[in-house]
């Protein structure tokens, strides 16, 4: 499987689109959006920051050991970090398999495994 | 030996430093290299460490680490 990791602190540019491979039946991409209320206080946007060499490490198991209950051709993960704005993304990961429900499934399981396991956190405080 | 703690979120917050350097020995744990560091700080149940950027158990013995983090709740995404 084919990783890409990548933290960011300018806006997000969504890559173009997999190639290569006549395999991939289904590409399925999350973005991960700056919500305007924050515990129901209007922001301007998050700050983040992130542990990057342990995130990076702890995404690479992560992936490895999703990929075995969940067969995928690759995975594409860009974190932003620092300031981000109300209404641009945070986040975005994109799968590519050979069937749709492998792809559902480590989506799935692997934006519940960041939030709870990968040192990446939001700082709503600093911004009130 | 020296090794190099990150702070991370609230518990930069709560030591006051984002990256130091301290003295100690291989045979020390986390939990006893922070009570001599900071002895007002309590990890609780939920602040975990990192040994070397990997999880670890704070009452195993560091050995040659080079690197020791506190890694509050997290909450990418």
């Amino acid at each position: 499987m084919k990783t890409h990791i990548e933290f960011t602190r300018v806006p997000i540019v969504p890559p173009a689109a997999p190639s290569g491979s006549r395999e991939i039946g289904a590409v399925l991409e999350f973005s991960g959006l700056v919500r305007e209320l924050e515990n129901g206080r209007k922001i301007p946007g998050l700050q983040y920051e992130a542990y990057e060499p342990m995130a990076r490490m702890e995404l690479e198991k992560i992936f490895q050991e999703l990929a075995v209950k969940h067969p995928c051709e690759e995975i594409y993960f860009i974190h932003r970090l620092e300031f981000v704005p109300v209404g641009e993304a945070s986040l975005f990961i994109r799968i590519s398999a050979g069937h749709r429900q492998p792809a559902l499934a480590l989506m799935a399981e692997l934006i519940d495994r960041l939030k709870t396991d990968v040192p990446v956190w939001k700082l709503s405080d600093v911004l009130h | 030996m020296k090794i190099k703690i990150l702070t991370f979120a609230q518990t930069r917050a709560q030591l006051g430093f984002g990256e130091t350097e301290f003295e100690c020995n291989p045979g020390e744990t986390p939990r006893e290299i922070f009570r001599r560091l900071a002895p007002q700080f309590d990890p609780g149940k939920i602040i975990r460490v990192a040994v070397n950027q990997e999880y670890a158990d704070w009452d195993s013995p560091v050995g040659n680490a080079f690197e020791l983090a506190l890694i509050p709740p997290v909450s990418g995404g």
